[in-house]
């Protein structure tokens, strides 16, 4: 069990509202990533569950039992932060254990515990030291040890692998997969890195200055983006905008030139237009229903191996992003005019923010 | 390499400055172990260099005088002072460096520091008078808390300032209260500031001479008081006191250089961190 329900959750320091009247049903064994640039409330929002920080209003309830007025310990969840907080003065095996020891647990039986965590995580001839002698990746996994060997309801991560290095992250990504998969119990996950909740996520909450923009799936959040701060957050090299406004016909009006869309919008509503840059391809001789062709001029080429990213910029101005497959980039040459195609069901039309 | 002329001059006047500071410095202690061994028919003479060394005042000051007393004075009245300071001390600290509602707060325990003695000692005095506790170890330790406690408070702040914050948050997430987190995960973290701070107040109180000079009796007296005492209506009875200072001196090196590490860190360690 570890069903988690923010309703109206608000957070303020002083006059500075963090967290904006939450709401958000977490289900049972879900691995849920909050992501957002930083300063958007996720990490305020995993503390105000661990009960680290106090609620201004609103309630937070575990398995439908309210825990907002709660202390850390009687919550039954577990925590990994970012930079492991292992205890310094105590041995691995202890680290491990203090949680058990807190609940009055014979010697016998903690020691048990322990070694069977330490068995799954490898850490069986590190048992006997102290902190300052692991190695990055190991005290990583003595604080995901020490989180899972008291089995609580819900696992709180607090970007734990921004610390470590390119390899060991994905290889920790893929160990806390294998683990929420084993364990089943229900995670909650902080990152800002994208690319980490895109792998990690059964859903990700997009969060920002204290609000919530999207929860979906990743494929959902990727393919859908129900708002431009979401669009232009997720996907790397991130997503082409182009300003314009709706003119009649329900054309849109944009620098690169008039293009047919099915809108709801109203005439004359200004707008952001995003198209994913892998959707911008080369124009073929066959022209396609829903296509519309634009000539730009290749600006710059970024070669990253399998792929390239490729800048172009139109005569008015507007500069587009593209990725590239490696095998096509000799289509593409620096300095020269090319036609390319974008599919008006590629576009993602977006009401104009009002700074 | 070639050193240039300059190099070699600024080295020569560096080491040589050093040289003189340490002269300076352990001159006095050479003399003062030199008076102590001087017969006593030679007190007081400084310009006598050669003499068949004599363990007289030693003999006197271990076995015919009230030192051992006096240091047994010193040594029980700072250790109580420094155990106290440290059990009201570290929750302070811990306080101060933790929950920072108002910045400034951590630096007005300083202006218990910044208070001349000369104004708690009569109160102090009328005080301890009414509870019957002149001449006793109990007035003294109460009159050493009002400067060990701000002192030791302030040099563990640092110390606490270092420990993360997540080790409590875990710590409490863990299945414990914020204060047995405090004295089981951070409590252990800052042991060396502990030690360094103890050892610190302890040398604070083990050197007063001020409140034990006017607090204490013949019963209570401490070492201090007791080497200002060698100096009578009949002179200064320069061997003894050489003997007593060595014997007040000395745990006070070992001691500073034992924490001389953490001495600074918990000094000027203290400040607001931004």
């Amino acid at each position: 069990m570890g069903q988690v329900d923010f309703k109206n959750l608000s957070k303020s320091f002083g006059s500075t509202n963090i967290i904006d009247g939450l709401n958000l049903e977490i289900h049972n064994s879900e691995f849920l990533v909050l992501l957002g640039p930083s300063g958007c409330g996720k990490s305020t929002t995993l503390r105000l569950l661990a009960g680290l920080e106090s609620v201004s209003s609103g309630t937070i309830s575990i398995d439908g039992c309210d825990v907002t007025e709660l202390e850390p310990r009687d919550r039954d969840i577990a925590m990994v932060f970012q930079n492991y907080a292992l205890y310094p003065t105590m041995t691995v095996e202890q680290n491990i254990g203090f949680g058990l020891k807190a609940k009055k647990m014979s010697p016998k039986l903690i020691k048990e515990k322990v070694n069977e965590v330490a068995d799954l995580l490898g850490l069986t001839h590190l048992l006997n030291r102290k902190p300052n002698a692991l190695s990055g990746g190991q005290q990583q996994r003595v604080a995901i040890g020490r989180a899972i060997v008291r089995k609580p309801k819900v696992f709180l991560f607090d970007e734990p692998l921004s610390n470590l290095d390119a390899n060991l992250r994905l290889e920790m990504r893929a160990e806390i997969m294998k683990l929420h998969r084993e364990l089943g119990a229900t995670t909650i996950f902080v990152t800002h890195d994208q690319e980490e909740a895109m792998a990690m996520a059964d859903r990700i909450v997009i969060m920002d200055k204290g609000l919530i923009e999207q929860v979906g799936t990743p494929t959902e959040i990727y393919f859908q983006p129900k708002t431009r701060m979401v669009a232009g957050f997720i996907g790397n090299p991130s997503m082409n905008f182009m300003k314009g406004e709706i003119s009649k016909n329900s054309e849109l009006k944009l620098p690169i030139g008039n293009i047919k869309v099915n809108t709801v919008l109203n005439l004359g509503e200004h707008i952001d237009v995003g198209i994913r840059p892998e959707k911008i391809k080369l124009a073929d001789s066959k022209r396609k229903p829903n296509e519309n062709i634009v000539t730009v001029k290749v600006t710059n080429i970024e070669l990253l191996g399998p792929r390239a990213i490729v800048k172009m910029e139109h005569e008015s101005g507007q500069v587009l992003t593209s990725v590239v497959d490696h095998d096509e980039i000799g289509k593409y040459e620096l300095g020269t005019n090319i036609s390319i195609s974008l599919a008006s069901n590629a576009l993602h039309i977006f009401p104009k923010i009002k700074d | 390499m070639i050193v240039s002329f300059e190099n070699r001059l600024s080295r020569f006047l560096g080491t040589t400055a050093i040289f003189i500071a340490i002269i300076l410095v352990l001159f006095p202690f050479l003399w003062i172990f030199l008076e102590s061994i001087k017969p006593p028919s030679l007190g007081g003479r400084p310009d006598i260099w050669r003499f068949e060394p004599s363990w007289e005042n030693w003999r006197e000051i271990v076995f015919n005088s009230n030192v051992p007393l006096n240091i047994l004075n010193s040594f029980f009245i700072a250790l109580i002072t420094v155990v106290i300071s440290l059990i009201c001390g570290a929750p302070a600290a811990y306080a101060f460096s933790r929950f920072r509602g108002f910045q400034g707060a951590r630096y007005s325990i300083l202006a218990a520091e910044m208070m001349p003695p000369a104004i708690l000692i009569l109160p102090l005095f009328l005080l301890l008078y009414k509870l019957e506790l002149i001449d006793s170890r109990v007035g003294v330790i109460t009159a050493h808390l009002t400067f060990v406690v701000p002192v030791v408070t302030w040099f563990l702040i640092g110390f606490f300032d270092e420990v993360p914050k997540d080790l409590e948050d875990q710590a409490m997430i863990d299945g414990y209260t914020r204060f047995q987190a405090f004295y089981k995960v951070i409590l252990p973290a800052v042991r060396p500031g502990l030690a360094a701070a103890g050892i610190f107040g302890f040398v604070l109180s083990w050197n007063d001479l001020f409140y034990s000079l006017l607090l204490t009796g013949a019963e209570s007296r401490t070492l201090p008081v007791a080497i200002a005492g060698f100096w009578t209506f009949r002179g200064i009875e320069l061997g003894k006191m050489a003997v007593a200072i060595l014997i007040a001196v000395i745990p006070v090196l070992i001691l500073s250089y034992s924490i001389q590490k953490h001495l600074i860190r918990g000094i000027g360690g203290s400040g607001v961190k931004y």
